[in-house]
């Protein structure tokens, strides 16, 4: 059986959903990733690319184990050696046709935002040329290699936010592209990103349109606080539920500097930290502001008014409550037909796919998760 | 019958002061504050939690045109307006404009006002509006 989602058949199994036209699915969390270090030689300059090849890319990581294969997919496997000895994130998450066959087209993706991945690191390193190098490095490669082989794709550029002029200088070269839709930090950082410090930033993507993705990555790496409040904790499983408090600190960080204030326009996107704390960081900050509006008064508004104008959290991993309609009432409570976006996070391990991540889901609710909200953020 | 009930001598209760009475029904009581010469009342419990609101702090409210960042730091924003004519409740400091019982935090929030008068010297509060004697 097949049904249609876009205008073209899906041939994905499992899907029930019925067919419809117009722009159906968008996905806001696809990787792309560099096979090699060698990718990213012909796009640095020689001075990097002759450190590269001699020392690496010195990028820090967290410092756990995920799980094997770099935590790709492992039924993903095209391309890869028979025995499989050279199957993980970099085989598989470099391969365009993989992504094609095995996504965009299986499942008639309308547009998927290239989110990368290879380069978070950048942010958190100490020296902010070279972070800003690579970056503008892997920005090129993604443009070369991905977005010009399929219109669908529209890309989340990686910017260093260790130099936030840099930063700027990145996005105002790249704005331009009519692909180029965002920017994609990582949650770990030196400080929460509403910091002054970081306006340079964000007032580069106000100005060019861009949307600020927040994504897992460099949690506790380089220069990067600990990944949680209270410390380092020991294992991975505890660094993924950390994603939350991360994302919390970061959007009402955004809050209560004011920079909603500062920069009408900007919108935030935050990929993969779960989604429900919404709820709570809404309910919460709302009561602390009617108590406390006092110290920082150029919050003029509700905090929640602020999440549900300018703030958008991708799908994945979807929670699984305990009982069904449980799922409905955190929905409604999170106000997703504004605030949710669908997102897969190919090619990970942990991916949610269109047909299972969700129940079914009323009709105008579908569409405004699975299409009408990411249209609306990326003004697609 | 009116209910009213005198406060305090109108000499014995200058501007910037406050006086919780408990008349008519109920304990929590009413405060009336004097406010640049007018005096006005509020019912202490808070319309949010019940706590004493009358007891709270009596300030202005905070505000600010632009977020501090690239503002100089003597300015930064942020100003104080309408101090003296605004009261904060002792829990969880929600504002109350005291003129009126309208919260400045949620505006579906309101907290009930008494009308008050000055008879032979004194300060009255009256139970309702109905009560008041005509006015001269």
């Amino acid at each position: 059986m097949t049904a249609t989602l876009g205008s073209t058949p899906i041939t994905a199994p499992g899907w029930t959903g019925k067919p419809r036209s117009g722009l159906a699915l968008i996905d806001c969390d696809v990787h792309q990733i560099i096979s090699k270090q060698e990718d990213l030689y012909p796009y640095l300059s020689r001075l990097y690319r002759e450190r590269v090849e001699d020392q690496g890319m010195l990028l820090p990581g967290s410092g756990y184990f995920n799980v094997p294969k770099r935590a790709a997919r492992s039924d993903l496997n095209t391309g890869c050696d028979a025995n499989m000895a050279d199957h993980n994130i970099h085989t598989i998450g470099s391969q365009y046709e993989l992504l094609r066959s095995q996504h965009l087209d299986m499942w008639n993706v309308d547009y998927a935002l290239l989110t990368g991945a290879s380069v978070y690191p950048a942010s958190v390193i100490p020296d902010p040329d070279f972070g800003a190098a690579l970056c503008r490095a892997f920005n090129d490669w993604t443009m070369d290699t991905w977005a010009s082989r399929d219109e669908r794709f529209i890309v989340a550029i990686s910017v260093s936010a260790n130099d936030p002029q840099r930063a700027a200088e990145e996005i105002y070269r790249m704005a331009g592209h009519p692909q180029v839709r965002a920017i994609m930090l990582p949650t770990g950082s030196r400080m929460p990103y509403g910091n002054r410090f970081y306006h340079p930033i964000w007032q580069a993507c106000a100005e060019t349109g861009l949307v600020v993705g927040i994504h897992p990555g460099a949690e506790g790496a380089g220069m990067a606080g600990s990944p949680t409040g209270v410390g380092y904790p020991t294992y991975y499983i505890e660094v993924r539920m950390a994603r939350p408090q991360m994302a919390m600190a970061h959007v009402v960080s955004f809050i209560a500097e004011g920079v909603f204030e500062k920069y009408p326009t900007l919108k935030l996107l935050v990929d993969e930290c779960d989604q429900f704390w919404l709820v709570g960081l809404m309910w919460h900050m709302d009561a602390d502001w009617k108590s406390l509006r006092e110290q920082t008064p150029w919050v003029r508004r509700l905090p929640s008014e602020y999440v549900l104008e300018h703030v958008r959290v991708g799908s994945q991993p979807m929670l699984e409550p305990e009982r069904r309609e449980q799922f409905f009432q955190m929905l409604d409570a999170m106000h997703a037909e504004r605030t949710l976006v669908y997102s897969s996070d190919w090619p990970h391990w942990d991916w949610d796919d269109p047909a299972t991540t969700f129940p079914r889901m009323p009709e105008h609710l579908h569409q405004r998760v699975f299409s009408d909200n990411a249209r609306e953020l990326f003004g697609l | 019958m009116a209910e009213s009930h005198r406060v305090d001598l109108v000499a014995a209760f200058p501007p910037g002061e406050r006086r919780i009475v408990v008349p008519f029904r109920g304990r929590a009581g009413i405060g009336v504050f004097n406010i640049a010469g007018a005096y006005h009342a509020l019912r202490n419990i808070c319309p949010h939690k019940s706590g004493p609101l009358c007891t709270g702090r009596v300030t202005g409210r905070a505000i600010a045109t632009a977020p501090p960042s690239g503002r100089p730091l003597d300015d930064a924003g942020y100003q104080i307006e309408r101090d003296g004519e605004i009261i904060r409740c002792p829990w969880h400091l929600w504002e109350f404009e005291i003129a009126t019982g309208r919260c400045l935090v949620d505006p579906t929030v309101r907290v009930k006002t008494y009308p008050t008068a000055i008879e032979d010297g004194w300060v009255v509060v009256y139970a309702d509006e109905a009560d008041l004697p005509p006015q001269p």
